[in-house]
């Protein structure tokens, strides 16, 4: 056994043994408070256990391994519905980029040691009315007050804002220079006077998502991250982040075997659909995409493994897979007929055809819309020029609205 | 079996990918596809001379005793040229047919000449769009083949073939001489694959398996052959990847590169996909040979390649209007070698099912 299976095997037992208390079945009924609080004794454990910061370093209480014990370990702890989304983006962008680029160490190392342990969390507060995709067009002002700044605007789609202890924060400091310049990155205090954080209910019912509005909200210099007009850099760099993470060729939806169950369960014209040509196709046509996205994987792990870099085609995963995973979910409704209608808003999109497809197009958007991750693979991948932009290199405040 | 290609592998690549590319050429493959029974002759005369069709027999008779990884890399290079003949493949599955269920005698009889290349294998399984018949119209009767086999790949120049007939009650894998067996081309649509289909009359042939076992070494031939062949797919579709990002980066229209409107980058980049999980199939397919479930990985290996030789094909003449369609521009050479490759080996269709039966436990 590799040390990689051994450290996989040993993984796999522990969250064996915590999923009677922390995985899918003790979370059925919970409240979304309850549910919260026994979220934060869950990653308590898993610090104690030694799985929270698998690749951070020592100093800030991480484990100081690699990507691939990480990756390793969250692959088998996506196995078991346990609570760990409230940390998903906290743990896995803001935090770390305080490592980074925060100043002040003893300060940084108190945060990271709280959001290890679940006592703190952290947002992410990019996106805007204005632009999602077009990050740098974003309009949140930063003004120079006092000794320090003074925020004003509103941020939207932030990921368990409403939760939020800290937020780190892109906003623009100067309007007269074009739109990638002019922006300076900061960490937030999501309690300070002049935050107001609004849930936003979402198509499939949940509302993990907010809007976030700043009125006056005033941060010290020792805020900031990033040079003053630098912070578009940061940004990138908050993004890169996330490169090696687990994934899923399911597309975060239900396994193929489900609906392998449902097409044997159910039955076409008298026969069991299992039997019916058209649903057979769809079968093998989505297994052969995702063993593919499944051998990308594994290659990249062994390439890790093996102290090489793992070629650009892991960025196909989310593109191919959560696309797919909406058009099958989309069948596994028509497969169910009359007994399709049915909807339960608390069920897990991993495994209910409903919850999933409702669900998708949250998944083609968020994180890269499908268009930006095509012209990513275009751009950065095949060499292919960028978009004609009719903003490139003009003043911000001299852009037509 | 590692699924990262070791040093040895990465010159296997590399060497075939540079002879091929200064040895064969459009202008070449061009005449070929209006001439029956003409294959590109240096194309096999560099498989011989470089051992390629050796490679992936055993060293007693001949081989270098490699497998399916090393011959897949050679496949892939010969695919993203345009390969000039059939028999790499061909020949490897009447090889491993032979090699897997034949007598000493009979692999001491035809291996070595296999290895060599001095002689043409092929194997004949198909009759029309079933890929493994379960009662093939062959008859095989005191060791006589009779029948006829339509559209057999390299059926004008093999030497041998590989065949699935119907035997006393049973089915039957044989192989038989070709010398005497009549032989008509078929005027096709990619003409050097050397199609024919063979008159079988009283032909002399031996038994290599029967009953179930027959019908099971003839899948496992056919998948074999299928994971050499979604390689060459899979090379195809990546030079027609490559074609059209070559021309969408030179070709201007309403004042910029084509490549810049997002109705061609995002189809390229679509093309990247298909590219990607075909060629990450082939190499998990390779590294299954043996395995349990190596024939679900060669079905996704085929499934994922035919899609990417076909969309590919098909976008790269797309991107390139109307010089895309001129005979001369040679696309089509890849849009034809796109769909003979479907068919060879078995087509969509069948491999869809032989998959959904592995993963509903029809076929245990």
């Amino acid at each position: 056994m590799s040390d990689l299976e051994a450290y996989r095997a040993q993984a796999a037992t522990w969250l064996e043994s915590m999923a009677p208390t922390f995985g899918k079945a003790a979370r059925q009924s919970l409240s979304e408070a309850d549910d919260l609080a026994l979220a934060r004794r869950y990653q308590a454990a898993k610090f104690e256990a030694g799985y929270a910061g698998i690749n951070w370093p020592v100093e800030y209480g991480g484990q100081g391994l690699g990507h691939l014990e990480k990756v390793t370990f969250d692959s088998e702890e996506m196995k078991h519905g346990f609570p760990n989304a409230y940390f998903g983006i906290s743990l896995g962008m803001p935090v770390p980029i305080l490592m980074q680029f925060g100043e002040d160490k003893a300060f940084v190392k108190e945060r990271v040691l709280k959001a290890l342990r679940g006592e703190e969390i952290w947002c992410q507060l990019f996106s805007e009315p204005a632009g999602g995709s077009d990050l740098a067009g974003l309009r949140t002002k930063a003004e120079p007050d006092g000794n320090g700044w003074k925020i004003n605007g509103q941020k939207v789609w932030t990921s368990w804002a409403q939760y939020s202890d800290y937020g780190v924060i892109v906003v623009r400091t100067d309007p007269n220079v074009p739109k990638h310049k002019g922006l300076t990155y900061f960490w937030v205090d999501m309690k300070a006077p002049g935050v107001t954080v609004r849930p936003i209910k979402l198509a499939g019912g949940d509302s993990h998502v907010n809007e976030v509005f700043f009125d006056d909200v005033k941060v010290s210099d020792d805020h900031r991250m990033s040079p003053v007009g630098g912070g578009f850099a940061v940004a990138m760099a908050t993004l890169m982040i996330e490169r090696y993470v687990a994934t899923d060729s399911g597309g975060f939806g239900p396994h193929l075997n489900l609906f392998v169950e449902l097409a044997k369960a159910t039955q076409i014209n008298g026969r069991p659909a299992i039997e019916d040509g058209r649903i057979r196709q769809q079968i093998a046509r989505n297994y052969a995409m995702r063993a593919g996205l499944d051998a990308i994987t594994a290659r990249a792990m062994a390439m890790m493994q093996a102290g090489m870099t793992p070629g650009p085609e892991g960025s196909l995963n989310k593109l191919i897979s959560v696309r797919s995973r909406q058009k099958l979910s989309e069948l596994a409704i028509d497969l169910q007929g009359s007994e399709g209608f049915a909807f339960d808003d608390h069920a897990s999109q991993k495994d209910n055809w409903t919850s999933s497809w409702i669900n998708a197009p949250t998944g083609r958007i968020a994180g890269g819309a499908d268009e930006m991750l095509l012209n990513t693979i275009a751009e950065k991948i095949l060499g292919l020029p960028q978009d004609h932009r009719p903003d490139k290199g003009v003043p911000f405040n001299q852009i037509p609205a | 079996m590692s699924i990262l290609y070791d040093e040895g592998q990465q010159a296997i690549a590399t060497e075939s990918r540079r002879i091929l590319e200064a040895r064969m050429s459009k202008d070449a493959l061009l005449p070929l596809l209006e001439t029956t029974g003409r294959y590109h002759a240096g194309f096999w005369d560099t498989a011989k001379e470089q051992g390629w069709t050796a490679l992936a027999l055993p060293e007693e008779y001949g081989g270098l005793a490699l497998g399916l990884v090393e011959l897949g890399l050679i496949a892939h290079q010969a695919g993203r040229t345009v390969s000039g003949a059939p028999f790499l493949t061909s020949g490897f599955g009447a090889a491993k047919a032979i090699e897997l269920y034949g007598s000493d005698p009979q692999k001491a009889r035809w291996l070595p000449g296999l290895a060599t290349g001095e002689i043409i294998g092929t194997v004949a399984f198909a009759e029309g769009a079933d890929a493994l018949p379960t009662q093939p119209q062959l008859t095989f009767t005191d060791d006589r083949l009779d029948g006829t086999m339509t559209g057999v790949t390299g059926g004008l120049a093999a030497d041998i073939a590989v065949v699935l007939a119907n035997g006393p009650g049973m089915a039957v894998l044989a192989v038989a001489e070709l010398g005497d067996v009549q032989r008509r081309a078929v005027q096709s649509f990619d003409n050097s694959r050397c199609y024919a289909d063979l008159a079988f009359k009283n032909t002399t042939a031996e038994l290599l398996a029967s009953g179930r076992p027959a019908r099971d070494a003839a899948l496992h031939i056919l998948a074999l052959q299928a994971v050499i062949t979604a390689h060459e797919q899979t090379g195809g579709a990546e030079a027609m990847m490559e074609v059209a990002r070559d021309y969408a980066l030179t070709r201007r229209a309403f004042g910029q590169v084509i490549g810049a409107f997002q109705s061609v980058k995002h189809r390229i980049a679509e093309l990247y996909g298909f590219v990607e999980l075909a060629r990450a199939n082939c190499i998990h397919a390779a590294s299954r040979a043996g395995a349990a479930d190596f024939i679900t990985a060669a079905a996704a290996a085929r499934l994922s390649a035919t899609e990417a030789y076909d969309t590919a094909a098909r976008d790269a003449i797309q991107i390139h209007g109307g010089i895309g369609v001129t005979w001369e521009a040679g696309l089509h050479l890849h849009m034809r070698r796109a769909r003979s490759l479907a068919i060879e080996q078995g087509n969509g269709l069948f491999w869809e099912d032989v998959l959904v039966d592995h993963l509903t436990g029809e076929i245990a």
